[in-house]
């Protein structure tokens, strides 16, 4: 159900998405974030629109630890960042990571080729139903998304609301 | 480090298909995040000083996403960008898949259709739309050709490619040069098509507010461009 791609520009490197419905310890989850505890991405699924915004935030996020510029502190809290149309970080976290009342969590693991017992270290901390990644279309939240990027009727005419959204995700920083 | 990073796009990019060797770029076509893509990968200019070809370079690429996005927002097709990699000047793009060039179209259309003129209409028209509402976000192309526009398969819906040149001005003599641009490789690429030029400009001249003080400074680049021929 969890879906996994590898990152063509870092072949060691692959992105895991796993999505949960029904959690009941999201506070728990993002105290354990907080505290470092967790080696993955605790992400609030209703701004995204699809799990490709997600691999273009991981892939930006391992280019920019490679060459030493990340924004924030880890390799998570800058796929977060780079979801996020804006520079501030703590906006970013309140948007796109979990909340304590959430009920739904996407968890992103970026793994080098050879650590696959993660993904079960992680999903067992998760007190919730994993559903198929897919379902991520159904939980987002277009008219929010519109607002936050701030994508137009006119936008939406010459591509879709993904487009809009990864366009404005890999240049944030010349904008 | 940064070095590390380059290395990892020109890894990707030796084992891609080489589409286009430009004398700035070169175009690959490359598997990104699972979904087809272009890569533009400007490389240095050996004659030029590396400090002022690294920021000539490095400024190229942050105009070419800038317009791109600027053309999107105004409802202006161009391909999405997927990622901007500034140490090794790499552009990700989505691939249009399936389009033809306009320029291949209209060859095309010359080559087998009875009446040519008269079936490239249409295209002539939505050209001149597109160029309209491009120059009235003040987004100057810089490159204009019938190769920098693509019609996407089965559709009339043009798209508009390869920002490199691109800049943003209001001015309608950089409007005027930029049409100037695309009639010299238009007429020269594409015997016989005056009138369908003529068509182009005329939805150009209806689809834009502004189009008056563009069209006055064409002739008057015109002119100019003339003059110089007849000098020698
Ligand atoms: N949703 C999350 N997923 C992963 N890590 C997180 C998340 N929220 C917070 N963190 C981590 O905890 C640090 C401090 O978070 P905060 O104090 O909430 O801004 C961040 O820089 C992240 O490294």
């Amino acid at each position: 159900m969890h879906v996994t791609q590898s990152l063509e520009l870092f072949p060691d490197h692959k992105v895991t998405q796993v999505l949960f419905r029904d959690v009941k310890n999201a506070a728990e989850l993002r105290q354990s974030a907080v505290e470092g505890k967790i080696n993955g991405a605790l992400i609030n699924p209703t701004m995204l629109v699809h799990p490709f915004q997600v691999l273009v935030a991981a892939n930006k996020a391992v280019h920019l630890d490679k060459i030493g510029k990340m924004k924030t502190r880890s390799l998570y809290s800058e796929v977060i960042f780079n979801l996020s149309p804006t520079n501030n970080i703590s906006e970013a976290f309140k948007r796109f990571g979990i909340s304590d009342g959430d009920d739904c969590v996407l968890v992103v693991l970026v793994q080098s080729t050879d650590e696959s017992q993660l993904l079960e270290e992680i999903t067992a901390k998760v007190d919730g139903r994993q559903v198929p990644v897919e379902e991520i279309s159904s939980l987002s939240d277009p008219a929010k998304i519109k607002k936050l990027y701030k994508v137009s009727p006119l936008e939406e005419k010459c591509g879709t609301l993904l487009d809009a959204v990864v366009c404005r995700m890999a240049t944030k920083d010349v904008m | 480090m940064a070095e590390e990073s380059s290395m990892a796009a020109a890894e990707l990019l030796r084992q891609a298909e080489l589409l286009k060797q430009g004398a700035e770029a070169r175009l690959y076509r490359a598997v990104f995040l699972g979904r087809p893509a272009v890569v533009k990968q400007r490389f240095p200019k050996r004659y030029r000083h590396p400090v002022l070809d690294e920021r000539l370079t490095h400024r190229r690429t942050v105009q070419e996403v800038r317009s791109i996005l600027r053309c999107r927002k105004a409802g202006i097709s161009a391909p999405v960008v997927y990622f901007v990699d500034y140490t090794s000047h790499c552009i990700f793009l989505e691939e249009i898949v399936g389009s033809v060039t306009v320029r291949d179209h209209i060859a095309s259309t010359q080559e087998t259709h009875p009446n040519p003129e008269r079936e490239l209409e249409p295209l002539a028209d939505g050209m001149g739309q597109i160029l309209a509402r491009m120059h009235d976000e003040d987004v100057i192309h810089g490159d204009l050709t019938t190769s920098n526009m693509l019609l996407r398969s089965g559709a009339s819906d043009l798209v508009l490619i390869d920002f490199g040149l691109s800049y943003i001005s209001a001015l309608p003599e950089d409007k005027g040069v930029d049409l100037y641009v695309l009639e010299k490789a238009f007429l020269s690429t594409h015997p016989n098509t005056e009138a369908l030029f003529d068509k182009l400009l005329k939805s150009y001249a209806a689809a834009s507010k502004k189009s008056p003080a563009v069209i006055k400074k064409l002739d008057e680049v015109r002119l100019r461009g003339r003059k110089r021929s007849m000098v020698g």
